[in-house]
């Protein structure tokens, strides 16, 4: 068991090594501009992140429980539908999402001028709204798993005490969902604050677009650096409250799937209105536009660049996945056999809430100084590519692992161990195999992530390799957005065929 | 457990044979470093190739980006060319000894003095000219002589600008910071919010549209982006298309409007046009310096330029090659011949002024 420890701490050493280059560099960097960062941007940056955060996260838990309820506790025309169809926007990274939002709502937009809409959608409120439109499926997905099963006998309890539907979702259901609701919200936040594409689009002040501004316009990476020091620091504060509020949570008893009451009249039309309003606005309005834009600026010569970005997308989202995976088992491992390292999985996971360009920063010193050292070339390599997303998108993978393995009772590997099976034996005879479904779903996680992903593979691919999404951010960088829509639409593919899997298999795990 | 470890075998592999680290050792390559990304770059690169034979791998990203990469690999690196879109960074490439002096009678001849380093670090070869496109159903072409009229209280409500996040607009008050300094450069900027149609948001391409649907009348932009723009059959882009006139002021005059002291204006003569450069310079390291310099020469040719004028819209550098009708068509492009080094020297500077200001 003793090994066991060991390795885990060194794979989580290894997963924080290029958060801690970052964080420490601070100490021993010189910053120019240290004064001028703190007092005129810091304030500002700190308010507007702080606001987004704010707007994003509550949006998103409103419209990602609600949408949950809905389809979890009644019976109303496209339900059935609504059910998987509302992970849809999932697929949509959100830089690609605001630029699409823009397009049509923006000060110039196609929608808001046709119908002269008085205020246009590009500002902080704005962005807040387009994050929550697209990111409401991160709470969406916990909490339809929580309300459908382990509470449908407090529910009856409380319908029989005569607690009307309103009532029993503010004191029964939301209550006993809340671990799965922070647990979503943690993700919007993350996703939130890692955001660079968006923000800069928008003009909004976030601590990320700060970094940049430090890095790129003051000239001044120790500033930049201390800027990701201070936003690692949220993050954590964030992972700790994550983690008080999962503490506190009601242990679910097995329990038959929550029945589900037929609506009526015109709660009815508003509940399938409401579900199509949010996948109109998340999903539908902006694919639409994406795939009008993309048959507009189509062309086989087109379409013959953007092949081999496709080729290489999945080929790098193949090889990140699968070591994602692998470091993910290990850890899962270890925490399997000693509780005490539950903490581990969350510092390992770090790295899901720094911006992808701060995490290159940080391996690429590690690869820099390696390189010094021994002579060994890894800048340009896919092995530090996929290093760098394993850093990045390890809590991802971790997320079903966990859930998966804390549904396996114990005395299933207590029975094991007793017939006289070693841990790892009885780890991969009993617990590996039981959490296929949860496997599948993390590497598919991992993938549609790395699709999606630009800063890191932007900054750290090897020479003449584009992929989806640099193709995509080249040609909005060149302001030819029309241009984009085609590799943004093959994005969004990508991401459908895990999104849609991931549907599937949080079912079947289910049943 | 020993099943799971396969994996690592294809993976290790793949780290060594990366294809970065594996075609540096070939003779007859350039490895370039690109901030651009544009058609006419890949198709400039195909013609390098099919002339001369050089194979020409290319990695593109953000200038930072490419800087910083190239900082941790070190005497490592593949890299044999960067090329950027701005002088400042250019600047400070040469300042942190990313890139080696390289004398050539040839680059010096089709580079004109000031668009080049003294020492030869890096060579400019195409000029994007930061202007101002009116709507010319509201605004007369005599009301923008310099960058200081639009500080005048005339254009109240009226000017679009993107934030001030993008270095296009940080050039642009540390060339004000250079010739006029920070004070009045803060005049100017603040001049500038006072003006603003709306907070600073999108790109070049959305202050054009804007226009064109009459939400401001004036817009600090590219010379490149309007190009595009006129060139563009996309029907959404019409109305901006139609209704857009294009003024080039200068840096004359020193925007005391605020201080209502007009009096004590003191006057510039003859500064010309903000430009910037795309440029390139042979890193440090270059293990492929020949074929680096060859590149650079083929940039700066006729053919090249005349490609950069016509399928980029950008300004050439080399004397007589012509700008492309549309560029023409804004009026006769008289340069500031500021030393485009100071544009990096005082960009931090520039930042600050620009946050002080209040300019988004």
């Amino acid at each position: 068991m003793r090994r066991v420890g060991w390795a885990v701490l060194v794979l989580v050493l290894l997963l924080l090594a290029p958060l801690l280059v970052v964080i420490t560099a601070p100490l021993h960097a010189n910053t120019s501009e240290w004064s001028f960062v703190l007092h005129e941007l810091l304030p500002s940056h700190l308010r507007e992140t702080g606001l987004l955060l704010l707007i994003a996260v509550v949006l998103a838990v409103v419209f990602g429980t609600g949408a949950a309820w809905l389809v979890s506790a009644f019976r109303f025309p496209g339900r059935e539908f609504f059910r998987w169809a509302l992970v849809l926007p999932l697929a949509l990274p959100t830089y690609i999402s605001a630029i699409t939002f823009a397009s049509l709502l923006g000060p110039t937009g196609s929608i808001r001028l046709a119908l002269g809409i008085p205020f246009d959608i590009v500002n902080l409120p704005g962005l807040g709204l387009v994050f929550a439109l697209v990111l409401f499926p991160y709470v969406y997905l916990p909490a339809r798993a929580a309300f459908s099963t382990g509470m449908a006998s407090h529910l009856d309890a409380a319908r029989m005490l005569g607690g009307g539907a309103i009532r029993r979702f503010f004191r029964v259901a939301a209550p006993l969902a809340r671990p799965a609701i922070a647990g979503g919200a943690f993700l919007v936040a993350m996703e939130t604050l890692n955001d660079y594409g968006a923000v800069k689009y928008f003009g909004v002040h976030t601590l990320t677009a700060g970094i940049f501004r430090a890095w790129g316009g003051l000239y001044d990476v120790g500033s930049a650096l201390r800027l990701s020091g201070l936003l690692l620091a949220l993050v954590l504060l964030l992972v700790w409250s994550e983690g008080r509020l999962r503490k506190r949570a009601l242990h679910s008893t097995t329990d038959r799937p929550t029945e589900r009451i037929a609506l009526t009249g015109w709660k009815r039309a508003a509940a399938s209105a409401g579900c199509g309003a949010l996948l109109i606005a998340g999903f539908l309005l902006p694919i639409g536009s994406i795939i009008m834009d993309a048959f507009r600026t189509a062309d086989l010569s087109h379409l013959r660049t953007v092949l081999p970005s496709l080729r290489n997308t999945l080929f790098i989202g193949t090889i990140a996945a699968t070591l994602t995976l692998f470091v993910a088992i290990v850890l899962a491992y270890g925490e399997r056999h000693d509780r005490s390292r539950s903490r581990m999985f969350q510092w390992a996971g770090l790295g899901y809430a720094v911006p992808g360009a701060v995490i290159a920063l940080g391996v690429m010193a590690l690869a820099g100084w390696i390189g010094e050292r021994t002579g060994i070339i890894l800048i340009g390599g896919i092995a530090l590519l996929a290093y760098a997303f394993c850093v990045r998108f390890l809590a991802l993978a971790g997320q079903p692992l966990r859930a998966g393995l804390a549904q396996q009772q114990r005395s299933l590997d207590e029975s094991a161990r007793m017939l006289g099976a070693s841990p790892l034996r009885t780890f991969l005879k009993i617990n590996l195999p039981l959490l296929r479904p949860a496997l599948i779903a993390a590497a598919l996680l991992v993938l549609m992530e790395v699709v999606k992903e630009l800063p890191l593979t932007m900054i750290l691919r090897p020479f003449d390799l584009d992929t989806l999404s640099t193709r995509v951010f080249d040609l909005a960088r060149i302001e030819q957005w029309p241009d984009a829509a085609l590799p943004a639409l093959l994005i969004v593919l990508c991401g459908l065929v895990p999104v849609l899997l991931l549907d599937r298999l949080l079912d079947r795990a289910r049943s | 457990m020993m099943k799971k470890w396969w994996w690592l075998g294809p993976l290790v592999a793949l780290g060594c044979q990366a294809p970065g680290t594996q075609e540096t050792g070939s003779e007859n390559t350039v490895n370039v470093y690109t901030h651009r990304h544009y058609d006419t770059d890949k198709q400039l690169f195909a013609a390098f190739e099919q002339k001369t034979g050089i194979t020409v791998k290319v990695l593109d990203g953000t200038d930072d980006e490419l800087f910083v990469r190239l900082e941790r690999e070190g005497v490592n690196s593949p890299a044999d060319v960067i090329i950027t879109a701005d002088a400042g960074k250019l600047g400070m490439a040469a300042q942190k000894g990313y890139l080696k002096p390289v004398r050539d009678s040839l680059l010096e001849a089709n580079v004109p003095a000031h668009l080049r380093d003294p020492q030869g670090h890096w060579f400019g070869f195409t000029m994007r000219a930061r202007v101002v496109a009116y709507d010319k159903n509201k605004v007369n072409p005599e009301e923008i002589l310099t960058y200081s009229d639009l500080c005048k209280p005339r254009f109240k409500g009226q000017i679009l600008v993107r934030p001030s996040e993008h270095v296009y607009n940080q050039s642009l008050v540390a060339a004000m910071i250079a010739h006029w300094g920070a004070d009045s450069a803060r005049k100017w900027c603040e001049g500038i919010v006072a003006n603003l149609a709306r907070e600073p948001k999108g790109s070049d391409t959305d202050q054009l549209l804007a226009i064109g649907e009459g939400l401001g009348s004036v817009a600090i932009v590219n010379s490149y982006y309007i190009g595009k723009l006129m060139k563009s059959e996309d029907p959404a882009r019409q109305k901006a298309k139609n209704s857009i006139a294009v003024a080039l002021p200068t840096l004359d005059g020193i925007p005391y409007y605020n201080l209502g002291d007009l009096s004590a204006t003191p006057h510039l003569d003859g500064i010309g046009t903000h430009v910037n450069i795309s440029g390139g310079g042979v890193t440090a390291h270059a293990k492929h310096e020949k074929n680096a310099i060859e590149l650079l020469r083929f940039l700066s040719s006729d053919a090249s330029q005349a490609a950069f004028a016509d399928g980029n819209m950008e300004y050439p550098v080399k004397p007589g090659i012509p700008a492309s009708a549309v560029l023409q068509g804004f009026g006769k492009l008289v340069p500031d011949t500021l030393d485009l080094s100071l544009l990096g020297r005082y960009n931090a500077e520039a930042v600050k002024v620009l946050t002080a200001a209040g300019w988004r």
